[in-house]
């Protein structure tokens, strides 16, 4: 159980920079995700965490201890590999030995850990198959196993769900948790999936292009984007946002959404925030599930230009001008593309950002 | 498994009717196949089966080209399996035999080894790596008769390699490498080493390539050392490879005649003399050539068993490493 603290981390290849001064903490006993679309920096955050890149600037540090120079099998960190890494040349017994022969265990011991692990992981059935024609859950349930007899301080986990199929990746979602709370360690969780990250994660840590963005609950990093960049990542589809200008009116403070035609206006809590600031330019927001079809006069009429069906749920996308709208119904929504509706956001949920620098103003 | 049985279930049903006409089908098409391949399948019968038919007779007698008769006549000299039991007791061919094994024991774990350690090298980044590379396969490219006369001329008493001798020892030193007959055969197996070990290089280096980086980089968090994830990952995933390697080189190694010949002639005496150059001079100064089939037929055999053997070893290495 170790709690890991990131200061400063960056990493530079060559003109690139891959990672830009990254200050994290990760509690004890925490379950991390490392959250962001493909190149934001995520797996060189992992990587140097294990130990396998050198980081060009900023420390690691394990409860305090700094891990700049140690060699990445003495900082004892279980690594479960994007394709698992299983030694598919031995057997399922083989894989779980690893780690313990290495550190030159007595037999009796080896075979003491082994027995605790399989029964743990309900590897028992399988200790004497070869590994390499298992099951995708068995190998991941392998791959935890063979890193958690050692007893690493600290689980890293590389986007383990990526090659399974959709359905089977729930499932998966659910051991990789239940896995989790039954070792109480600390864990990183590198994804590109939301859902994953959402589910599984205690906080989330947003990134985007080397930067980290938001550190969070999963709800609170839903519900509280501290910038665009996070407001249109998370959620599915992301938060529609769009271009407006702060404006006195005898209701109060409004957003004067121009292309639009309309000036709705804002929640007290949050005008209080935003008449504090200078400037009126800003991104005005809102969830596509807070949308509701409302009558003539209470909000925009906008041309339906496409219907998704997605089961339980329909996303409609609306023609906005150059931007498009989205929103999310239940599935007996009568509107079909062509027609034209009217629709309003929740006005409790509205969040706006500054146009300059992309930053959320206020919170609610 | 279930889903392919089901279909084999539907299949049958079918399968009766379409039965009748499938069969004409099959005929006909084995037919055409047949009048199709048959000029190839003459060819390869020309080329490989008939001169193994030529060779198995002629090893079952005494004929030879001197005797002015053709070889189809050569059962007016028939001796039955003379020529075997002869060769049996002939101590120049078991020697012979013996040089080629002393040959290979040493070339084919040196080449082995020296290729594996220079592949092993080559997976780490320094500077002028692609210059190297290419240097390492020059030797591979000659022509073996001029790597010959190449060491012929280097290991002569005057020659480059007493040179540089004499230079490291401060005196003059003069062995004469190719006319003694320990030094010869020694020559002879650095000369195969300097042209084979780049061959061996290249597989082992593709072997290695393909080690998956995950499993090794797995290996190195779970406490391995460098030797010990050589030995439980990188060898084991090799073993395929290996065995290729080896095959090729064991096999190559056995007929080791064109560089070894230009260099000595098989001298001093018989000193360097394998068995391709024992098969040579049969052939060129002694002219029995029903013995000489009979030499060749023993080892075509004797290699085709330890080919066989090696390739089952392959096919069972390869089953345990996917």
């Amino acid at each position: 159980m170790t709690a890991i603290r990131l200061d400063g981390l960056t990493k530079r290849f060559g003109d690139f920079t891959a990672l830009r001064a990254m200050d994290l903490d990760i509690r004890d006993g925490e379950f991390m995700a490392l959250l962001g679309p493909s190149g934001c920096g995520k797996s060189t955050t992992m990587n140097m965490i294990a130990g396998m890149e050198e980081p060009s600037g900023g420390r690691i540090l394990f409860d305090g201890r700094d891990m700049t120079g140690v060699p990445m099998s003495r900082r004892g960190v279980g690594f479960v590999f994007q394709n698992y890494a299983i030694f598919t040349h031995m057997t399922v017994r083989q894989n779980l030995a690893y780690g313990p022969k290495m550190h030159g265990l007595p037999a009796h011991e080896i075979e003491r850990r082994v027995k605790a692990v399989a029964d743990l992981l309900q590897l028992t059935a399988f200790l004497d198959r070869p590994s390499a024609k298992l099951s995708v859950n068995i190998l991941q349930r392998l791959a935890i196993g063979r890193s958690a007899i050692i007893e690493p301080a600290i689980f890293l986990l590389d986007e383990p769900l990526s090659n399974v199929d959709a359905a089977f990746r729930a499932v998966m979602r659910t051991e990789l948790k239940h896995l989790q709370r039954q070792f109480r360690q600390t864990m990183v969780y590198v994804t590109h999936d939301q859902l994953e990250a959402m589910t599984m994660a205690d906080r989330i840590a947003v990134m985007d292009q080397g930067v980290l963005q938001q550190v969070g609950t999963p709800l609170g990093v839903y519900n509280n984007p501290a910038n665009v960049f996070v407001a249109r990542f998370i959620g599915s589809p992301g938060m529609n946002l769009f271009r407006g200008r702060l404006a006195e009116s005898d209701r109060g403070l409004v957003v004067d959404l121009g292309s639009l035609g309309v000036t709705p206006p804002l929640p007290d809590q949050l005008s209080a925030v935003a008449r504090r600031l200078s400037g009126g330019e800003v991104f005005y927001g809102f969830r596509p599930e807070e949308v509701s079809v409302s009558a003539e006069g209470q909000g925009i009429r906008l041309p339906v230009t496409f219907v998704e069906r997605i089961g339980a749920r329909t996303i409609v996308h609306f023609g906005a001008g150059e931007a498009a709208l989205k929103a999310v119904f239940d599935n007996d929504v009568g509107l079909s593309a062509g027609e034209t509706a009217v629709i309003a956001a929740n006005e409790k949920t509205v969040r706006l950002f500054d146009l300059a620098t992309g930053l959320a103003i206020g919170s609610a | 498994m279930s889903v392919s049985a089901t279909t084999k279930v539907r299949a049958g049903s079918s399968a009766s009717a379409a039965a009748a006409r499938s069969e004409r089908g099959d005929r006909e098409g084995r037919r055409l196949g047949l009048a199709l391949t048959l000029p190839a399948q003459l060819l390869v019968l020309f080329i490989a089966a008939f001169p193994l038919l030529m060779q198995a007779y002629i090893s079952l007698t005494d004929w030879s080209p001197l005797d002015g008769i053709g070889w189809w006549q050569a059962w007016e000299l028939w001796n039955s399996f003379a020529n075997y039991t002869d060769l049996a007791s002939d101590t120049r061919f078991w020697n012979a035999l013996w040089r080629t094994a002393v040959v290979m024991g040493i070339c084919v774990p040196a080449e082995f080894l020296l290729g594996l350690g220079l592949a092993i090298l080559f997976m780490d980044e320094f500077a002028g790596k692609r210059i190297f590379y290419s240097v390492l396969l020059v030797p591979m490219m000659v022509v073996p008769a001029v790597a010959g006369y190449m060491f012929f001329m280097l290991f002569q008493s005057g020659g480059p390699v007493n040179d540089i001798l004499s230079t490291l020892a401060g005196t003059r030193v003069s062995v004469a490498w190719l006319s003694d007959p320990n030094l010869a055969l020694l020559a002879v197996i650095v000369a195969d080493i300097w042209q084979w070990t780049p061959l061996m290089f290249l597989i082992l280096l593709a072997g290695l390539v393909g080690v998956p980086e995950d499993q090794l980089k797995a290996a190195t968090l779970l406490g391995a050392s460098w030797w010990q994830r050589f030995v439980t990952i990188v060898l084991p995933r090799m073993k395929a490879i290996i065995v290729i390697a080896l095959a090729i080189r064991v096999i190559e190694n056995f007929k080791i005649f064109d560089t070894l010949y230009i260099m000595t002639g098989g001298g001093p005496g018989v000193a360097t003399e394998t068995i391709s150059v024992y098969i040579y001079k049969l052939t060129t100064q002694d002219l029995i050539w029903g013995y000489v089939a009979a030499i060749a037929l023993a080892i075509l055999i004797a290699l085709s068993l330890l080919a066989a053997f090696a390739i089952k070893r392959m096919a069972a290495a390869g089953k345990e490493a996917p």
